[in-house]
């Protein structure tokens, strides 16, 4: 035990003070994460101040965001595996690593918000699926293929630890390891497929079939959150092992892998524009009128007009960096990219979500004004926190980045 | 198995569309309604019950004003009262005859009956929310406390009805357990036709001015027979002026009858003050 102690403190003091604070930081958060957890997991959704007027949570937005951002794993795993990009390989381990706890997090934020957490496994029991394959509700779509696909991401997940100098004395580990890494690109196929559905159904497809609802509906809103999670996913899935890179000054992947992706999120943001400026021009003249409204008066509120042009504005910089080789390769423009990217998929959630609840449902009635409870917070913060101080960890203590493992360029100073 | 083919097709015996009319030149806005309702379905009082966002109630009974509207000064200042429930939508889509709030449920707690009845199980509810996102009406509310019944209050529960858990979903229900007793009192009395069987919600019974009406939507001896209401000028429905373009522009009637996006409520307002018809079924455009 004394040992063991020691280790511990050793451990800590060979951190840089500045870790050392983030490090405090981030165990605050998870601790107020666990403590408002068992408050509500224990003694009811009540005690977090949400009402009826803004009915889901700010882990709702979170939701959105990290499944669309997490699904730069199942796009970059297709890029990889299925279209053999084999530039990204060095990527794929956080890419894996990134999109698991994406979608770990998204289950757990889903049972944060129901009512009844101990009714959880009624979305497997009695699943509303209707005679054909087609579910009827988005929503038992989502609790099936969330949960088929975080099963493909634990078996894309396990050859990383099984990678671990350790398990080199254990055979049966390493042979495991190895023949699941075989299996890679079937994982990714099924992944992909799965991934697809749910991508489509949890960012749009929820709320673009509630048809009583002018600020929701549309039918092609399943196709627009695959198409963002391909553009805002790919320059999540670059902007975290960047910033990995900066505090540990290594070149955690070969620039030319980042500058492949870039490019790649960079095409993808420009179908995602096009695709979103259609949007709002089929919600302007098509869908909003068919409910006696008109769209500009719908986007009123402190949630007005602003988040869609801060959407669209965001969505302008990677498509400019990522697509002009000299602005992508100047290390300061293709932070802003990634950032940006990063910032507008999620903006268009928050968008989603927080038009949504806000706009009236009487013409006698105001919009609502959103006030995220400090538990909601907390709540988020915390998932964050959490799945910072797992990737900090497996940053540290694993292969997450083969790169710096092969001696390549490990060593040096990252990004001239 | 018997040997017996089972039929393919379930045939219902229902002939009955219940719906419902509320004569707003007629309501006084006195209430008892509201207080009839959460009596009759077991509503929980909370310590707070001016906590109106958390509150759980079927019916609202909610003020409806021109203040906001420009031009509206003192003397000009109207108000009516308008008892809001579950509008039992019946959608309007041949291909998926929902309302909006049944189809997204993720595990089926919440169904339409072929009565027409939008019905709630309480204890299969994961309190998911989704349903309550997707009403156009608000007319479903999250149960965010434990009900509390203090005293003697427990005493007056109603029997019929089950009391909600917390961290589930409810609604009105046209309070459907009257009309299954109604069934069971004629079924002892050897009556089997349930089409034969009338009822009458609480609210309805307890209005003191008249103003409510309940009845089958698709019987012409109805006070609320659905094809005289469409006719009345008075009437209109919440939210959407499509009833009027019956009359005045026929083809897009038509035409937006046969699109989704129309929930189709079976509860109907009727007034005769123009302010009222317009800030019921029109939105303000700019
Ligand atoms: S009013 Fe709301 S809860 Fe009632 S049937 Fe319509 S959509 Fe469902
Ligand atoms: S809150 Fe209950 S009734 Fe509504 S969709 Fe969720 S499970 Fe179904």
């Amino acid at each position: 035990m004394k040992n063991f102690i020691e280790l511990l403190r050793n451990e800590w003091n060979s951190y840089s003070k500045n870790t050392q604070i983030a490090l405090y930081v981030l165990f605050g958060l998870s601790a107020l994460f666990v403590i408002f957890a068992i408050q509500i997991l224990f003694w009811g959704l009540g005690y977090t101040d949400m009402n009826n007027n803004f009915a889901m949570g700010l882990w709702i937005i979170g939701d959105l965001g990290l499944v669309a951002l997490g699904g730069g794993a199942f796009f970059t795993g297709f890029l990889l595996y299925i279209l053999r990009v084999d530039k990204l390989n060095p990527l794929i381990n956080s890419t894996v690593l990134l999109g698991f706890m994406c979608y770990l997090f998204t289950f757990i934020l889903l049972v944060f918000d129901i009512g009844q957490p101990l009714r959880a496994w009624f979305g497997y029991a009695y699943p509303n699926w209707g005679p054909g394959l087609l579910p009827i509700s988005m929503l038992t779509e989502v609790v099936w293929c969330l949960t088929l696909y975080f099963c493909v991401l634990c078996v894309e997940l396990i050859p990383i630890p099984l990678k671990h100098k350790i398990m080199d004395n254990i055979p049966f580990f390493r042979y495991f390891g190895h023949y699941l890494h075989k299996l890679m690109w079937i994982m990714a196929a099924v992944g992909t497929f799965l991934s697809f559905f749910h991508q489509g159904s949890l960012g749009g497809g929820m709320w673009g079939v509630l048809y009583g609802k002018p600020v929701w509906f549309r039918p092609h809103y399943f196709f627009l959150a695959i198409v963002a999670a391909t553009a805002g996913g790919t320059a999540f899935m670059m902007l975290i092992p960047k910033i990995a890179g900066k505090i540990m000054k290594k070149e955690v992947a070969p620039k030319e892998t980042f500058m492949t992706l870039a490019r790649i999120s960079g095409v993808m943001f420009v179908f995602y524009l096009i695709f979103r400026l259609y949007d709002l021009y089929s919600l302007t003249v098509k869908y909003v009128p068919l409910a006696d409204r008109s769209y500009a008066d719908i986007l009123g509120g402190y949630y007005g007009w602003w988040v869609v042009i801060a959407e669209l504005l965001l969505c302008l910089v990677p498509i400019v960096v990522f697509n002009v080789a000299k602005l992508r390769e100047r290390e300061k423009y293709y932070m802003a990219g990634l950032i940006a990217g990063v910032s507008a998929i999620s903006m268009s959630k928050v968008e989603a979500v927080l038009h949504g609840f806000s706009v009236p449902n009487f013409p006698w009635k105001g919009f609502t004004v959103y006030n995220p409870t400090i538990q909601e917070w907390f709540i988020f913060l915390g998932s964050l926190a959490i799945m910072t101080l797992v990737y900090m960890w497996f940053a540290r203590y694993l292969p997450l980045f083969p790169h710096l493992h092969k001696g390549g360029h490990g060593d040096n100073k990252a990004h001239t | 198995m018997s040997g017996q083919e089972a039929p393919k097709k379930k045939v219902s015996d229902m002939k009955r569309l219940w719906g419902m009319s509320i004569d707003l030149d007629k309501c006084t806005g006195c209430g008892a309604c509201q207080v009839a309702c959460s009596q009759e379905n077991n509503m929980p009082i909370f310590e707070d019950d001016s906590d109106l966002p958390k509150r759980v109630v079927f019916l609202d009974l909610m003020k409806v004003t021109n203040e906001m509207d420009k031009g509206a000064k003192f003397g000009d200042v109207k108000v009516a009262y308008l008892p809001k429930m579950c509008m039992q939508c019946a959608g309007n889509d041949p291909d998926n005859p929902y309302p909006p709030c049944v189809s997204v449920c993720p595990v089926v707690a919440t169904d339409i009956g072929d009565d027409g009845v939008v019905s709630q199980i309480w204890s299969r509810c994961i309190g998911c929310r989704y349903c309550q996102a997707s009403c156009p009406y608000e007319a479903r509310v999250f149960h965010w406390w434990k009900p509390v019944y203090e005293g003697s209050f427990k005493e007056g529960l109603n029997p019929d009805v089950s009391v909600s858990s917390r961290g589930a979903v409810v609604k009105c229900t046209f309070c459907s357990h009257i009309w299954k007793r109604e069934r069971d009192r004629m079924i002892a009395k050897g009556i089997t036709d349930i089409n034969a069987v009338q009822y009458t919600p609480s609210c309805v019974s307890s209005c003191p001015t008249g103003a409510m009406k309940f009845g089958d939507l698709k019987d012409p001896r109805s006070p609320v027979y659905e094809e005289k209401l469409r006719r009345d000028p008075r009437a209109v429905r919440l939210v959407h002026s499509i009833d009027e373009l019956r009359d005045t522009n026929p083809a897009e009637y038509d035409r937006r009858m046969k699109i989704k996006q129309f929930p189709n409520p079976k509860v109907w307002y009727l007034t005769g003050s123009e302010w009222l018809r317009k800030k019921l079924s029109v939105f303000e455009k700019s």
